[in-house]
C-alpha cells in the first residue's frame, strides 16, 4: 500500500511539473521609482502597465499564452538600482521591459538590457541621449528634450517676449540635459540672456536664499528644470516671495501632484509637455478603466499613466502578432492608435511628438500655445 | 532602638568575599564610624545600604523596613543619604542648583503637575530655593551659592557634598572617607560640622581613615578587615585592640 | 530689490531655517546627553509628528473649525501632534533603547537604526509614498519690511519656535524635573542617590525630545507644504551637524548649532553659487570640531553632558 502510495505522489508531482512547462507565461517586466522622491511617477507607470495588461486579457488575451505576467522592479531614480533590477529582469527571462521614469536610470540600465536582445520602452525619459546610442530594440514614447528644450525657448521668446531667463536645476541627468538644451537653442537667435543658473538639491524643501537671490536679478522668467516634489515647494515660495518674475517648468512637473501640493501657487504657470491629444476611443477607453482599476477620478491620471498603457500594449499586440521573437521589428514597422495619439518610430525609436505649452488654470493644465505654429490654443 | 540595622549581610563578587556575614547596627543620634584597611570592604556596605548592590545574603531594615532591593532612589526617600568617597558633584550646575537637586526628592508635584500648573510649579520652586539656602548657610556655604560646583576649592567640594545630602532630608547620614585630601585645618573644621550635624538629631555613620577625626567625633566604632567584623567598641577599646593593632599595622600601619 | 532688502529677506530665510534645524537639533542632543545615544529615529518623530498635524490639520479644515478658530485649531495641531510623537518617543525607548541600556553603544546605535528603518517603513505603508499636500491655513499674506517679506505663518512659526525653546530653557534651569534631567545627564549614580529616579527623567526626556522634533514637523509641512514619509532624512542629517556643532549634549549648543547651520545654508546660497551648498554645511561642521573637537559649546567630553 505504501509503495502504490509513492508511485501515485510521484505522478502526481511530475504531472505538475510538465504542468507548469506546457503551461506559457509572457513575462512584461517593467522598472520604475517606486520608493524614493519619485514613486509617485513610478506608480502611474506602473498602474499604466497594469491596467493594460488587465484589459487586454479582457479583450481576448494572448492565444499561445495562458498567463501575462508582470515583473515589478523598483529602479528608484538611479543609474546603480535600475541596472540591477534590469539584470534581475533579464535573468528573469522578460519578453519586454517598460522603464525607467528618470533618464538617470535608463540610461545606464538600457544598456545590458540591449545586450540580452530584450525590447525595451520607455514610457518617461525624455534625455535625447538615450535614443542617440543606436539600439535597435529600444523605443520611447514621449517626445525628446530637445523638442520640449525648442518648445519651451520659442514660448520665452515669442509669446512671453522675454528677454532675461534664471535657470534652475538639480543637477540631474534630466533636468540639467534640458537645460543645456535650452541654452543651445536661445543661443541659435540670441534673443535670451540667462542672467543666473542655480542648482537645488533633490530632498530639499527650502529655496528661499535662491529664490530670493532670483528676486534681487528681477529675471523675465524663472525656467525651473525640477521634478515635481520640488516644483511644487518651489512654486509656492515664489508666491510667498512675492516674486513677480513668470514661471515656466517642464513635463516632469505635469501631473496632478504637482497642483495639488503647490495649490494655489501653481496657478498662471507653464509647463511643457507633448501636444494635447485629439480623443479617440483607446484614449478614452483607458481613462475609463484606469480610473476604473484604481479609484481615481479621471483627470486625476498621472500624465505618464497613459505613455506606460501605450508602452504595455504595443508589446502585447506586438507579441500577438508575430511572437516575441520578432518584436522589435513588429514594434517598429506598426502604426497604431494609443492612448496618446498615433504611434510610429523612426529608426532611433522615437516618435514624431510635438510639445505644446500648457498653463495651470483653476488647479488643471490646459493647452496655451503652439510652438510650432506660434499660435495660441 | 537601632534604627538602620544589618543582620548576617554578605556580599560576593565572583569568588571575592567583600562583605562576609556583617551584624551592625547604627545607633540612634550617634556617630559610628566603620574602619579598616584598604580593600576591607567599607564602601561596598554602603553600596548595600543603598541599594547599589543587593546582598548575597543576609537583611538590611531601616526603621523595621526591609531595604533589600530597593532601588537607590527609594532608599533616599526612606531618608538615608550619603556622599562618595570620590567627589561627585554636577559639575555644570551651581552650588545652589546641586544642592536643589537633593531637595527634589522631598517635594511633591509630579512630571504632569510641574508641566502643567505654573503657579503652583512657582511657589515650590520658591520654597526649594529658600530651603537650599538654609541648608547652604547651616554649611556655611551661602556665599558660593551661584558659583559652579566645578570652581570650588576642594574643601567646600567636600562640603557641598555633605549639603547635597543632607538637602534631601535624611534621618541617617552615610558618609565616606568625608576628610580624605582635606588640609588638617578643613579635617579640624569638618569634625566639627559633622558634631553639629549629630546634633540636629541625624545618625551618622561614617568610613574615614583619618583616625584623628575618627577618633576623635565617634561614639562607637567598628573594624572591618576582608569583609570580616573584627572589632567592635568606643573610640578607647578600640585604640587598645591587639587584633585591630595588627590588622593596620599588617597592611601599612596608620593612615 | 535693493541692497538692504535683499539683506533683509536673506535674515528672514535664515532665521525662519535656523529655528526649525534648532528645534530638531534639540531632540538629538537632549536624547545624547541623557544616554550618550544617538538616536537614529529622530528624523521619523519629525515625520511623523508632521504626519499626525497633517490629521489633525486636515480633519478641522474639513468641518471648518480652523477659519473660525485658529488659534485654538494651531493649539489642537501642535499640542496633538507633539502628544502623540511624545508617546512615540517614550515606547521607543522602552521598547528598544531600555533593555539596551547596560548593552554595548554598538547595540543600542543598531537598535536605534534598526528604529528608523521600521519607522520609516510603517509611515511609508500608511501614508503612501508619494508627497501629501499640507492644507494652507497659514495664507500668503504678510508683512513687507522694505521689499523684503515675511508672511504672517513665518512670523507664527518663527515665534513658536522661540517660545517652544525658551519654555524648555525655563524647564531645565529652574524646574525640578529639568534639574533631574540635567543631574541624570552627568552622574546616573549619584543622581539615583539623590532620590531621583532615573528611568522616570529618561522616559520624560523621550518625550520632550521628540515632542520638539514633531513640533518641527508639523511646522516643516504647514510652511512648505508637502510631507512624505521620508522628508525626515535630509533634515535629520543638518539638525545632527548642528547638534555636533554646537557641543552634542549642550542645549544652548543645539539651538546656536542650529541657527548656524540655517545662516550658512542661506549665506552660501546668498552670495556664493549654489552648487556647493550642501557641503559648506560640512565644511563648517568639520572645522569647528577640528578647532574645538567637544563642539562650540560643549564642554571636554566627560564632564557636561546637558
Ligand atoms: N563591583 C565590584 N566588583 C568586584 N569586586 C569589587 C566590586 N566592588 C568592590 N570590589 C572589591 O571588594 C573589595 C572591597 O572593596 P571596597 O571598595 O568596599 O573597599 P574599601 O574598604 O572601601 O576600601 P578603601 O579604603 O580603599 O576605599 C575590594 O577587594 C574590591 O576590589
Ligand atoms: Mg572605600
Amino acid at each position: 500500500m505504501k509503495k502504490i502510495g509513492i508511485f501515485v505522489l510521484c505522478i502526481a508531482v511530475i504531472a505538475c511539473f510538465s504542468g507548469i512547462a506546457t503551461a506559457k507565461t509572457l513575462k512584461i517586466g517593467t522598472m520604475s521609482p517606486l520608493t524614493g522622491p519619485y514613486a509617485q511617477d513610478g506608480t502611474y507607470i506602473l498602474q499604466g502597465v497594469k491596467t493594460a495588461v488587465k484589459a487586454f486579457e479582457a479583450s481576448g488575451g494572448l492565444p499561445g499564452y495562458d498567463k501575462i505576467e508582470i515583473l515589478a522592479e523598483d529602479s528608484a531614480c538611479d543609474g546603480g538600482k535600475a541596472t540591477m533590477a534590469a539584470n534581475k529582469l533579464i535573468n528573469s527571462d522578460v519578453s519586454a521591459i517598460i522603464g525607467c521614469y528618470c533618464s538617470s536610470a535608463t540610461l545606464p540600465s538600457s544598456i545590458p538590457v540591449d545586450e540580452a536582445g530584450i525590447v525595451m520602452l520607455t514610457p518617461a525619459s525624455t534625455n535625447e541621449k538615450i535614443t542617440e546610442r543606436g539600439f535597435k530594440k529600444f523605443f520611447r514614447l514621449p517626445p525628446r528634450d530637445d523638442v520640449q528644450g525648442w518648445s519651451a525657448v520659442k514660448f520665452m521668446e515669442n509669446s512671453l517676449k522675454a528677454k532675461t531667463v534664471a535657470l534652475i536645476d538639480d543637477r540631474q541627468t534630466y533636468t540639467v540635459g534640458l537645460v543645456d538644451n535650452i541654452k543651445r537653442f536661445a543661443k541659435e537667435t540670441g534673443k535670451l540672456e540667462f542672467v543666473a543658473h542655480e542648482h537645488i538639491t533633490p530632498g530639499d524643501k527650502d529655496f528661499t536664499a535662491i529664490l530670493t537671490s532670483l528676486k534681487r536679478l528681477n529675471p523675465d522668467v524663472i525656467y525651473m528644470s525640477i521634478y515635481q516634489p520640488e516644483g511644487s515647494l518651489m512654486a509656492r515660495q515664489v508666491k510667498q516671495l512675492e516674486i513677480t518674475s513668470t514661471l515656466v517648468t517642464e513635463d516632469a512637473c505635469f501631473q496632478p501632484k504637482f497642483t495639488e501640493v503647490g495649490g494655489a501657487a501653481t496657478e498662471g504657470i507653464y509647463l511643457t509637455f507633448a501636444a494635447p491629444v485629439a480623443d479617440n476611443p483607446v484614449r478614452s477607453d483607458f481613462v475609463k478603466a484606469y480610473s476604473k482599476d484604481w479609484g481615481v477620478g479621471e483627470n486625476e491620471i498621472g500624465s505618464f499613466s497613459f505613455f506606460a498603457y501605450d508602452a504595455a500594449m504595443l508589446v502585447l499586440e506586438g507579441v500577438k502578432k508575430a511572437g516575441v521573437e520578432k518584436l522589435a521589428e513588429t514594434i517598429r514597422a506598426s502604426k497604431s492608435l494609443g492612448a496618446t495619439g498615433e504611434i510610429t518610430f523612426d529608426e532611433k525609436g522615437d516618435r514624431a511628438l510635438a510639445h505644446a505649452v500648457w498653463i495651470v488654470k483653476d488647479g488643471a493644465f490646459v493647452p496655451y500655445y503652439n510652438p510650432l505654429t506660434d499660435t495660441m490654443y | 532602638m537601632a534604627e538602620l540595622l544589618l543582620k548576617n549581610v554578605t556580599m560576593k563578587f565572583g569568588g571575592l568575599l567583600a562583605v562576609d556575614s556583617l551584624d551592625l547596627e547604627v545607633p540612634s543620634g550617634k556617630i559610628l564610624s566603620l574602619i579598616g584597611p584598604n580593600g576591607a570592604g567599607k564602601t561596598t556596605v554602603f553600596n548595600l545600604i543603598t541599594g547599589v548592590y543587593k546582598p548575597t545574603e543576609g537583611t538590611i531594615t531601616y526603621n523595621g523596613e526591609t531595604l533589600n532591593g530597593l532601588h537607590s532612589n527609594k532608599v533616599v526617600s526612606r531618608g538615608i543619604a550619603r556622599t562618595f568617597q570620590n567627589i561627585r558633584l554636577f559639575n555644570s550646575m551651581t552650588v545652589l542648583e546641586n544642592v536643589q537637586v537633593g531637595l527634589h526628592c522631598r517635594t511633591k508635584s509630579g512630571a504632569i503637575r510641574a508641566l502643567l500648573n505654573t503657579p503652583f510649579l512657582v511657589q515650590e520652586e520658591k520654597e526649594i530655593a529658600e530651603k537650599a539656602m538654609a541648608v547652604l548657610e547651616f554649611l556655611g556655604l551661602e556665599e558660593f551659592r551661584n558659583d559652579y560646583a566645578s570652581n570650588l576649592a576642594y574643601g567646600n567640594q567636600r562640603r557641598l557634598e555633605i549639603a547635597r545630602a543632607m538637602a534631601t532630608e535624611p534621618g541617617t547620614l552615610l558618609l565616606d572617607e568625608p576628610a580624605a585630601g582635606m588640609n588638617p585645618k578643613e579635617t579640624a573644621d569638618l569634625m566639627e560640622l559633622i558634631l553639629k550635624i549629630r546634633d540636629t538629631g541625624l545618625d551618622i555613620f561614617l568610613v574615614e581613615h583619618d583616625m584623628r577625626l575618627v577618633m576623635g567625633i565617634s561614639d562607637m566604632i567598628t573594624v572591618l578587615d576582608y569583609g570580616q567584623k573584627i572589632a567592635e567598641g568606643t573610640p578607647k577599646e578600640i585604640q587598645n585592640n591587639e587584633t585591630v593593632i595588627e590588622a593596620y599595622l599588617g597592611s601599612g600601619g596608620k593612615k | 530689490m535693493d541692497t538692504s532688502s535683499f539683506l533683509i529677506q536673506q535674515l528672514i530665510n535664515a532665521i525662519f531655517l535656523g529655528s526649525i534645524f534648532s528645534l530638531i537639533a534639540l531632540g538629538y542632543t537632549m536624547v545624547y546627553g541623557i544616554i550618550q545615544l544617538i538616536n537614529f529615529a529622530h528624523g521619523e518623530m519629525f515625520t511623523a509628528g508632521a504626519f499626525a498635524g497633517l490629521i489633525v490639520l486636515a480633519g478641522l479644515q474639513k468641518v471648518g473649525f480652523v477659519d473660525s478658530h485658529f488659534i485654538i485649531s494651531m493649539v489642537l495641531v501642535f499640542g496633538l501632534g507633539m502628544a502623540y510623537v511624545a508617546v512615540l518617543g517614550v515606547s521607543i525607548e522602552q521598547v528598544a533603547y531600555k533593555p539596551l541600556r547596560n548593552a554595548s553603544r554598538l547595540a543600542a546605535i543598531l537598535s536605534a537604526l534598526g528604529m528608523s528603518i521600521f519607522l520609516s517603513n510603517g509611515m511609508m505603508l500608511s501614508q503612501g509614498v508619494s508627497d501629501r499636500g499640507f492644507p494652507n491655513a497659514l495664507g500668503w499674506e504678510g508683512l513687507k519690511i522694505m521689499d523684503a517679506k515675511i508672511s504672517y505663518g513665518q512670523v507664527f512659526i518663527i515665534i513658536l519656535a522661540f517660545a517652544l525653546m525658551y519654555g524648555l530653557w525655563i524647564f531645565v534651569t529652574s524646574t525640578k524635573l529639568g534639574k533631574a534631567m540635567r543631574a541624570t545627564a552627568q552622574n546616573k549614580p549619584m543622581a539615583r542617590m539623590l532620590g531621583i529616579n532615573v528611568d522616570k527623567t529618561i522616559r520624560v526626556t523621550f518625550m520632550i525630545g521628540p515632542g520638539l522634533g514633531a513640533a518641527a514637523g508639523i511646522m516643516v509641512g504647514m510652511y512648505y507644504g508637502s510631507v512624505r514619509f521620508d522628508m525626515g532624512f535630509i533634515y535629520m542629517i543638518k539638525a545632527f551637524a548642528a547638534a555636533i556643532l554646537g557641543g552634542i549634549g549642550s542645549i544652548p549648543g543645539a539651538m546656536l548649532g542650529g541657527m548656524i547651520i540655517g545662516f550658512v545654508e542661506v549665506g552660501w546660497s546668498a552670495f556664493l553659487p549654489s552648487e556647493w551648498k550642501d557641503v559648506t554645511t560640512f565644511v563648517v561642521m568639520i572645522l569647528v570640531l577640528y578647532l574645538k573637537p567637544s563642539g562650540l559649546l560643549g564642554q571636554s567630553a566627560t564632564e557636561e553632558k546637558v
